[in-house]
């Protein structure tokens, strides 16, 4: 049986892949059939009936968006009958429809606008008793029913692609609407993803509303600098106030492909003033010269990682940055063992996957990005999810298939188990054959406390699936036995048709570990932090010595989670001083940041192209038309699997590195709208080991340090681990994110 | 005075004539002879004697500018006007921000924010008048006729501030209350007998 059908639509032979519908092989032959609630997406919400279409010899109207095509037949889209019944639907869409276009947020890129007046509606016959519908206040998202036109694709992309299943169509006719799902008010990882789908203004940011129209606003394409899904972007830039200098709006996204969490979309204002000032510039040069090492962040871009290796080169300086240091570590191991630098997967291929297994990572707050890919996978593949990891994360809940709950520390013992149940009837090697044979499973099995009934149920439901990826988290990186996990992953992707997904960190601790050749953290006296932190600070941030352009100011690329090498545009100008000019003073001369785009490391697979050859869209199908793909690199496979060393045991209170929905560092921590949960979040077992409860003021010694939070008691969670954000500490990810910690009440 | 003599452009009838107006000269000696009569004709005097028989007749037909004012026409496009509703007093402009995405000039600058009660509040608005090349097209875009041109064509100042005081646009709420305010006849205003042209929306119920 061929995979193809055969049909005309008006009279133009088409052909579709199975599985299409008329609309997308529609689209595909550049034939327009208009629609209101169709999303590229998720599956088709059929709500508008727009997209109605003939077909010859069957009666009545067809749904060109959710029916496949069968061989041979004549599609019309358009004829008299078809205009009327469109006419019509948009009459009806229209009935008591505010008119308040005039001061509406959506206004000028509505889509009711705009079909009102494609099909001609010039009067209206249908009327219906109006009633009060008041506007809701959801948080960060604010609802207006009267202005709501019941497409549901908003809730559509919070259950299929997000994943927060948060609201839900209230049916009853005329006086439908969208309400939240199983709760008075809005409680959900405040994505924003229905705002961005929303046809009408019904769906408005809270921030946003009235404070600027569509038409006024300049839109700058560029890539989210919060984590590293690199997610694409748009950011809104209009004057503020009548005098002001332009600043932010808001933050759009093409949602008819790609999506874009909470962080990107309402954490937009990260932004820094400065004026040029040569007193602080020439002191920020003698700190550097004075320095024996320069410590930056992963929250960075390419060139001007290329820039700090140069000083680095130049000057005889250290290079300090943990995160990407203990990355490039991770994907060497992996690489002595897989034989190629980058790792195999990408988040589309999680889209398309249908068994997925996610170890050391709490997913969901780690990497929105992930956690959306891997909810189409389940909505739309029925993909096998199965979650490996020591804590529960009820974001995971209706998403992950099967959860496997590990101990804290445990992670090389559950990726040898992984590893031997996974390799089963793989032809493998003599070495991997001797290293799974050599495994003591029972000791392991115990330890981890991940059992073989849980390890075969996996291998169960994973029995039919063809596309399958293993996703490895940032637990991994800073594990003291972080080399040998690395090469067990790789073994799997080696062996097993899994393909590989590692989840860094930062939005470019890819490209830092990179181009950098990174040294082991010291505790030096004289070292400058480049947005971290050291003795002298250059920073995006307002109490740095000297204060540099954030990642929204600055023209550059960054390497996302899929190996991609993205652009970031200039949204906002910035007047002070940035790392080039530094440079240029050490002769490291530059005329801009971008020059050094050509000359990222081609032997760490990067392209020799000029910035401004780096295009940066989606395409009409969604084709990914952004910067360009690491090339991909051939290693040494010479590393061998290493014995598995012996489980550690953490006991009593431990405390979990992980950030709340919606915040990841320092630049998240500045932003106006998003909420900064600051408190140690643990459950009630937590609360009666620590000898704690809800709303103390505790103090966390971990390692060497002390923190200070208030304790906050969460019914989500379970067990003794608690969680502890990152995002307005500095933490720089240099250590293993589960610590035994001991935590005392301050009275 | 009528305007009907001004429209009446029939140059055959009426007080029309040519103008008797000499050649120019062309010879070195014919323009000799101009400058001789010029000099010597005192044609001076014979234009302060038109003045001087004009003021003594007292039939003045110049406008005694800046005592006198002459009517200005309803489509003349002068500074701004910013309207306030009748029925409530507020200001009429509703913040869509056409009038600031149409000038040409880049003239208008509004913020707006949400207010209170939810509705949308100009919070800002100015027009930089020493830009404004009163092209009326702010009046025009303005679906809420909040916006127009008055007659106020007098516009000097010491200081170029003082051109873009929105209070001095906008109707004084004294003169509102007192229903003094003009509605604008121009372009875009509304038309006699509009209301018996409005079709209305069918209501079933």
């Amino acid at each position: 049986m061929s995979n193809t059908i055969n049909f005309t639509i008006d009279g133009k032979n088409v052909t579709a892949n199975k599985g299409e519908t008329i609309l997308q092989a529609a689209r595909k032959n550049g034939v327009y059939i208009p629609t209101m609630c169709y999303i590229s997406k998720t599956s088709p919400c059929a709500s508008c009936r727009i997209c109605s279409v003939e077909v010859e010899g069957v009666d009545g109207f067809i749904l060109s968006c959710n029916t496949p095509p069968t061989e041979g037949i004549a599609v019309k889209t358009n004829s008299h009958e078809l205009e009327r019944e469109r006419q019509n639907i948009m009459k009806l869409y229209d009935v008591n429809h505010p008119l308040e276009c005039g001061v509406c947020d959506k206004s000028g890129e509505c889509d009711l606008q705009n079909m009102t007046l494609e099909f001609g509606v010039t009067q209206q016959e249908f009327s219906a008793k109006d009633q009060l519908r008041s506007v809701k206040d959801w948080g960060l998202i604010n609802y207006d029913p009267a202005l709501c036109i019941m497409c549901e694709k908003c809730v559509h992309v919070c259950n299929e692609v997000i994943g927060d299943d948060a609201i839900e169509v209230k049916f009853g006719g005329y006086s439908s609407t969208i309400i939240p799902k199983d709760s008075d008010t809005l409680d959900c990882t405040f994505c924003g993803e229905c705002i961005a789908v929303c046809p009408v203004g019904a769906l408005v940011s809270s921030d946003f509303k009235y404070t600027a129209n569509a038409w006024e606003l300049s839109r700058v394409p560029s890539t989210c600098a919060h984590c590293s899904a690199g997610c694409p972007l748009e950011y809104e830039t209009r004057h503020s106030g009548i005098n002001g200098d332009d600043s932010i709006y808001r933050v759009k996204n093409n949602f008819e492909f790609a999506s874009l969490c909470g962080a990107g979309r309402f954490g937009f204002d990260f932004d820094v003033q400065a004026e040029k000032d040569e007193t602080r510039f020439t002191a920020a040069l003698e700190a550097i010269q004075n320095a024996s090492a320069i410590r930056f962040s992963s929250i960075i871009t390419n060139e001007e990682a290329l820039i700090l290796q140069k000083m680095k080169e130049k000057l005889g300086l250290k290079l300090f940055n943990e995160d990407a240091r203990l990355y490039a570590h991770f994907m060497k191991a992996y690489a002595s063992v897989s034989g190629k630098l980058h790792a195999s997967a990408n988040l589309e291929a999680i889209k398309q996957a249908d068994a997925i297994v996610i170890v050391g990572t709490r997913v969901a707050t780690d990497n929105p990005g992930v956690r959306y890919a891997l909810t189409t996978a389940a909505r739309h593949n029925g993909a096998k999810i199965v979650y490996a990891h020591p804590m529960e994360d009820a974001l995971m809940k209706n998403t992950a298939t099967q959860f496997m709950k590990y101990e804290v520390g445990t992670e090389e013992g559950v990726m040898a188990l992984l590893a031997n149940e996974l390799l089963k009837n793989a032809d493998l090697d003599d070495t991997t054959k001797a290293f799974l044979d050599d495994l003591d499973l029972g000791y392991l099995e115990a330890e981890s406390n991940v059992g073989d009934d849980e390890l075969s149920f996996m291998s169960k439901s994973f029995m039919r699936a063809e596309k399958k990826v293993l996703v490895i988290g940032a637990d991994m990186f800073a594990h003291a036995r972080a080399q040998n996990i690395a090469k067990l992953a790789a073994t799997i992707e080696k062996y097993t048709d899994f393909s590989l997904l590692v989840v860094p960190n930062e939005v470019n601790t890819v490209g830092a570990s990179l181009i950098c050749d990174l040294d082991v953290d010291e505790d030096l006296s004289s070292v400058v932090g480049y947005n971290a932190h050291g003795e002298y600070i250059i920073a995006a941030d307002e109490n740095a010595d000297l204060i540099v352009p954030a990642l929204n100011q600055q023209e550059g690329t960054v390497v996302s989670i899929d190996n991609q090498v993205l652009p970031l545009n200039a949204a906002l100008g910035f007047d002070g001083y940035e790392l080039n000019d530094i440079a240029s003073a050490f002769d490291i001369e530059a005329e801009n940041t971008i020059d050094y785009t050509k000359e990222l490391p081609q032997s760490a697979g990067f392209k020799g192209v000029e910035f401004d050859s780096l295009e940066n869209f989606l395409g009409e199908f969604g084709e990914d038309e952004r910067g360009y793909q690491l090339e991909s690199v051939e290693c040494v496979m010479d590393g061998e699997l290493e014995e598995v060393a012996e489980l550690p045991e953490y006991n009593g209170t431990v405390v979990y590195q992980a950030n709340p929905v919606l915040q990841f560092n320092s630049f998240t921590n500045k932003t106006k709208q998003l909420e900064r949960d600051t408190t140690l979040r643990g459950s009630a077992q937590f609360a009666a080991a620590a000898k704690i409860s809800d709303g103390d003021e505790v103090e966390i010694s971990l390692g060497d340090s002390i923190q200070r939070r208030v304790f906050k008691l969460d019914d989500e969670l379970k067990g003794t681990i608690a969680l502890n954000p990152t995002f307005d500490s500095g933490y720089d990810y240099g250590s293993y994110r589960f610590l035994k910690s001991k935590i005392v009440r301050v009275m | 005075m009528s305007l009907e003599a001004f429209n009446n452009r029939n140059v055959a009838e009426g007080d029309y004539f040519l103008v008797d107006i000499e050649d120019y000269p062309t010879t070195g000696w014919d323009k000799f002879k101009r400058v001789v009569k010029r000099t010597f004709k005192g044609e001076l005097f014979v234009g302060l004697w038109v003045v001087m028989r004009e003021m003594i007749r007292f039939d003045i037909h110049t406008v005694q500018y800046p005592q006198e004012k002459m009517p200005i026409g309803p489509r003349y496009r002068a500074v701004h006007q910013m309207k306030r509703l009748w029925e409530s007093d507020t200001e009429r402009c509703i913040g869509c921000g056409l009038c600031e995405k149409i000038c040409i000039s880049d003239c208008i600058r509004m913020d707006t924010r949400i207010d209170e009660n939810s509705r949308k509040e100009v919070t800002e608005y100015t027009i930089n008048l020493g830009r404004c090349i009163f092209c009326g097209y702010c009046a025009e875009v303005c679906p809420e006729l909040a916006i127009t041109h008055g007659g106020e064509y007098e516009n000097a100042s010491e200081q170029r501030e003082h051109f873009i005081m929105y209070e001095d646009m906008l109707t004084p709420i004294d003169k509102m209350k007192a229903g003094k305010q003009l509605e604008f006849e121009g372009f875009g205003a509304i038309t006699p007998h509009e209301d018996e042209r409005v079709k209305k929306t069918p209501l079933a119920y």
